[in-house]
């Protein structure tokens, strides 16, 4: 088992995980709930923005784009 | 006939405006209230013997958070299902799904049908859907969901009469309509908790819906029942299911919703075709390709410019004349001149025509300017846009979606604020969006090409090249350096959104839509821009019509009109047609036709529109048409030479006395007031003149410079000659000039619609004030500068350039705070 925290920012390209807790609140939280990150729910990385910061993930079956200050916030599970 | 009130749901890219005009035919009437941020659409029309009115809600992924969007939806909800406003109450919700992206889609519904009006669900787009090998059991969502199902295709007009009948069908069966329950397990005795605790209330919404909201700490909710629940007593039950589930309740329903939404789709959705790669998974692998995305960007921004502005422009060829002729009709009733002595009428309606004309002249460009903007919208480019190149717009307190309205505005030569202002309603970022909305001025619109043309042409001959590179590229180096500072500074305290924005699939944009909206779109600029403009327009014109010439002059004029008007008497003395020309108004009058027919003549390009011509002039009189073209008759030859002569003085005077009003009217002293401060950037009060007249409109300080320094002499110099000699300004002067022009000044019509996007008129003064003061100060450095070091115009410029650069690039590493959302690692 893996202790350490692994964020959603630092996954690559084509690598899959699922949600396992938002480490944030407020709007931003509601927002990304209401986008789909919800426990449990499966992302994949699809791939960096051509300058390397937002970056397209797969999720619910639809694509969303995320600043990586924000894909920090989530936490995952591989 | 009954009354049906139809409120149209459904998230962002779900296709709702196609469902909207697919349903509303093109007998609707469609009446536009502007919000805040968000406009209200309501389209009226008949079905069978049932009058409709629909409401198109702005697009909203929830009905939880906080967005401009979901506040106004939940606004409209609240208010308009109580049966005892003065409002029609809404009888029926229709909401619309993007059936290829069903999960997120059902999220909205689920909240929807707790609110306890009838809901009708709208599988849109099911075509792509099927297309994507998505065989989908309508029938069985229907059931799970205990409300009905039509399948639509917007784009393809499939659907739009089965949802009639349905919206009709469910009206009239609108009371055995049983509320929708979704059993929360274990937040249920929570929710029945708050539901007691309601029980006074007499809100006419749902009891239960009303604890839901309650438990998700919705503000709007909370100050909708006001007194009869504390919040404390909703803050408890949301702390005991905490301790006892260790969950959050907010996250626990999202949570529940997407897994009910789950359940929906694996009963109701079979995918035959996981893992194939679709048609925009391919289109994307290509646009946002790490090498091939800039390229690509920058080739669809140079060809939208390719398109709207100088294709555009050439279309304005065509609309021209029909414009021109509309003046020339105005300008054929008015009162004539007596010589010299031009009504006061007449000079106002050629300059309220002249002013309407210059912006109804922009008309076609924006036009199209709109329908690319709709397709891009529709295509789905848009969110990509901004994905790519976020991060360069980030650094400066901007968002991705910036992107658009700064190349609107003019990112390269030519383009104009008004619609890149207009564009930026979408952007979700509050700061930035009002970061983006003050700097889109800054860029070249193009109104500023003519008079840069003007200068460079006077000034730069041999480098204009260089200067033109120089102009067209620094303005967004410019903006991205005013952003940052505006972001730091005025809107620091503004919130920032979190950049998640969903990338939708590639679509075809209906014909029809893109019409619709680009009409729209412009019609509101006809409507709200021309209306102001023209208001300022006359304001302007009382400016520099009065107090008008002194007596001195007035009578030093008819002097010189009288010693004219002398030497032409004499001149043809002993004519034979003498007796057709020996009053003044008579000559006035010939002189009128000689001039008005000259004008023609020149506008008449084509060898059947001169023949036109002659024969109108000779039906209106016969006998100055002898003049006219005298041909082998020799006496009316020599009133012809007399009559060119006098038309050229009597042009001079006019000239004269026009100059002479300007420089003593409300708005040359304004100028010649503001010259102690100008002076510093080399201004003199003839360019004061020339910018405060641009604000009415850019163009006008051409029109303006021009006139000012139109040569006297009656020879054909070309205006850029004739201020390179007669200004007495050097190429240092023009520089900080130039430089002047490209902070400012806004034009009206720009302002109007910066008063619209941030509903405020603070930031449009601010808006107004901020470029003059930041133009005068740097045009007052760089010519200061460049006269202690004896710079020339080109090299002032070269250094104004690269410093802004310089600066601009430092910034760009000096961070700034884009989260002020509270949370991070910090609270775990």
């Amino acid at each position: 088992m893996n202790k350490k925290m692994i964020m959603l920012d630092t996954l690559s390209k084509g690598q899959k995980a699922k949600i396992k807790k938002i480490r944030t609140d407020g709007k931003l939280l509601r927002r990304l709930l209401d986008m789909g990150f919800v426990m449990n729910s499966e992302i994949e990385v699809i791939r960096e923005a051509p300058l390397f910061d937002p970056m397209e993930l797969k999720i619910q079956n639809y694509y969303i784009s995320i600043r990586k200050s924000e894909a920090s916030l989530i936490e995952v599970k591989i | 006939m009954k009354q049906i009130k139809v409120g149209l749901a459904g998230q962002p890219n779900c296709g709702k405006s196609t469902i909207f005009n697919l349903v509303s035919g093109i007998e609707q009437h469609i009446a536009n209230y502007p919000g805040v941020t968000v406009d209200k659409k309501v389209g009226f029309f008949k079905y069978e013997d049932y009058k409709v009115e629909m409401v198109d809600l702005p697009g909203t992924y929830s009905f939880s958070s906080f967005s401009q969007e979901e506040k106004v939806a939940k606004k409209f909800i609240i208010d308009e299902s109580n049966p005892n406003s003065k409002e029609k109450s809404i009888d029926i919700i229709v909401n619309v799904i993007d059936s290829s992206n069903l999960k997120r889609n059902l999220y909205l519904t689920f909240q929807l049908l707790e609110i306890g009006i009838p809901v009708i669900v709208v599988l849109n787009m099911i075509d792509i859907a099927k297309n994507r090998g998505l065989e989908i059991d309508s029938k069985k969502i229907s059931k799970m969901l205990s409300c009905p199902v039509v399948e639509t295709s917007g784009s393809k007009s499939i659907g739009g009469k089965e949802l009639m009948q349905t919206i009709t069908n469910t009206f009239e069966k609108k009371t055995k309509y049983e509320e929708f329950k979704i059993n929360y397990e274990e937040l249920e005795v929570h929710i029945q908790k708050i539901e007691k605790l309601l029980e006074n209330s007499k809100s006419h919404l749902s009891k239960r819906w009303l604890a839901i909201k309650l438990l998700e700490e919705d503000p709007t909710i909370l100050e909708h029942v006001g007194s009869n629940i504390k919040k404390e007593e909703i803050d408890k039950e949301i702390e005991s299911f905490h301790t006892l589930h260790d969950k959050d309740t907010i996250s626990f329903l999202a949570t529940f919703r997407y897994d009910s939404a789950d359940v929906i789709y694996h009963e109701c959705v079979k995918n035959n075709n996981i893992n194939k790669e679709t048609l925009t998974d391919k289109i994307d692998k290509i646009v946002l390709n790490r090498i091939f995305a800039i390229p690509i960007l920058l080739f669809i921004i140079f060809l939208v410019y390719e398109i709207s502005i100088v294709y555009g422009y050439k279309l304005t060829d065509y609309t021209w004349p029909i414009l021109a002729s509309m003046k020339n009709f105005i300008i054929d009733i008015l009162p004539m001149a007596d010589f010299t002595k031009v009504p006061m009428i007449t000079d106002f309606f050629i300059w309220m025509t002249n002013s309407s004309i210059a912006l109804l002249n922009y008309i076609p460009i924006f036009f199209i300017l709109f329908a690319l903007i709709a397709i891009m919208e529709d295509v789905g480019y848009m969110p990509r846009m901004a994905f790519i190149l976020d991060k360069i717009f980030k650094k400066f307190g901007l968002h991705g979606q910036s992107t658009l309205p700064l190349v609107l505005g003019g990112a390269m030569v030519g383009g104009c604020a008004v619609p890149g202002v207009m564009s930026t309603k979408g952007i979700s970022d509050e700061r930035a969006r009002m970061a983006t909305i003050l700097t889109v001025p800054y860029m070249n619109c193009l109104a500023k090409v003519p008079f840069y043309t003007l200068l460079l042409g006077a000034f730069f001959k041999p480098e204009m090249a260089l200067m033109m590179f120089f102009i067209s590229t620094i303005t967004i180096f410019i903006a991205l350096l005013i952003a940052k500072l505006l972001t730091t500074t005025v809107l620091k305290t503004r919130q920032t959104a979190p950049f998640v924005m969903e990338l939708p699939p590639y679509h075809v944009p209906t014909i029809k839509g893109v019409f619709i909206r680009s009409f729209q779109k412009v019609w509101i600029y006809i409507k709200k821009v021309v209306t102001i403009v023209l208001a300022v327009a006359v304001i302007l014109f009382a400016m520099l019509e009065f107090p008008g010439l002194s007596e001195d002059s007035i009578l030093k004029y008819e002097k010189q009109s009288e010693i004219y008007l002398a030497k032409f008497d004499k001149q043809i003395k002993n004519n034979k047609y003498y007796q057709l020309v020996d009053t003044k108004n008579e000559v006035s009058d010939l002189l009128n036709y000689y001039d008005r027919y000259r004008a023609k003549r020149m506008a008449a390009t084509s060898k059947e529109d001169a023949k036109q011509l002659d024969k109108k002039f000779k039906l209106i009189n016969a006998d100055y048409y002898t003049f006219l073209k005298p041909r082998k008759n020799k006496e009316a030859k020599k009133i012809n030479r007399a009559i060119r002569k006098l038309s050229r003085d009597r042009k001079k005077v006019l000239r004269e006395m026009k100059n002479e009003k300007i420089e003593n009217s409300i708005l040359g002293m304004t100028g010649r007031s503001l010259e102690p401060i100008t002076q510093y950037a080399g201004f003199d009060w003839k360019i004061n003149v020339a910018f405060l007249s641009s604000f009415a409109a850019r163009e006008s300080a051409v029109a303006t410079l021009g006139s000012i320094y139109e040569n006297n002499k009656a020879d054909s110099k070309r205006a850029e000659e004739a201020m390179a000699e007669n200004s007495g300004y050097t190429p240092l002067h023009a520089a900080a000039i130039i430089i002047f022009m490209i902070l400012t000044p806004p034009c009206i019509a720009t302002m109007i619609v910066v008063k619209m996007q941030t509903n405020s008129y603070k930031w449009m003064v601010f808006a107004i004030f901020f470029p003059v003061f930041l133009g005068i100060a740097m045009s007052s450095l760089t010519f200061t500068v460049g006269n202690i070091f004896s710079l020339s115009g080109v090299e002032a410029m070269a250094a104004f350039y690269f410093a802004i650069v310089f600066i601009t690039l430092i910034l760009a590493f000096y961070p700034s705070k884009s989260i002020n959302w509270k949370g991070g690692l910090n609270k775990v």
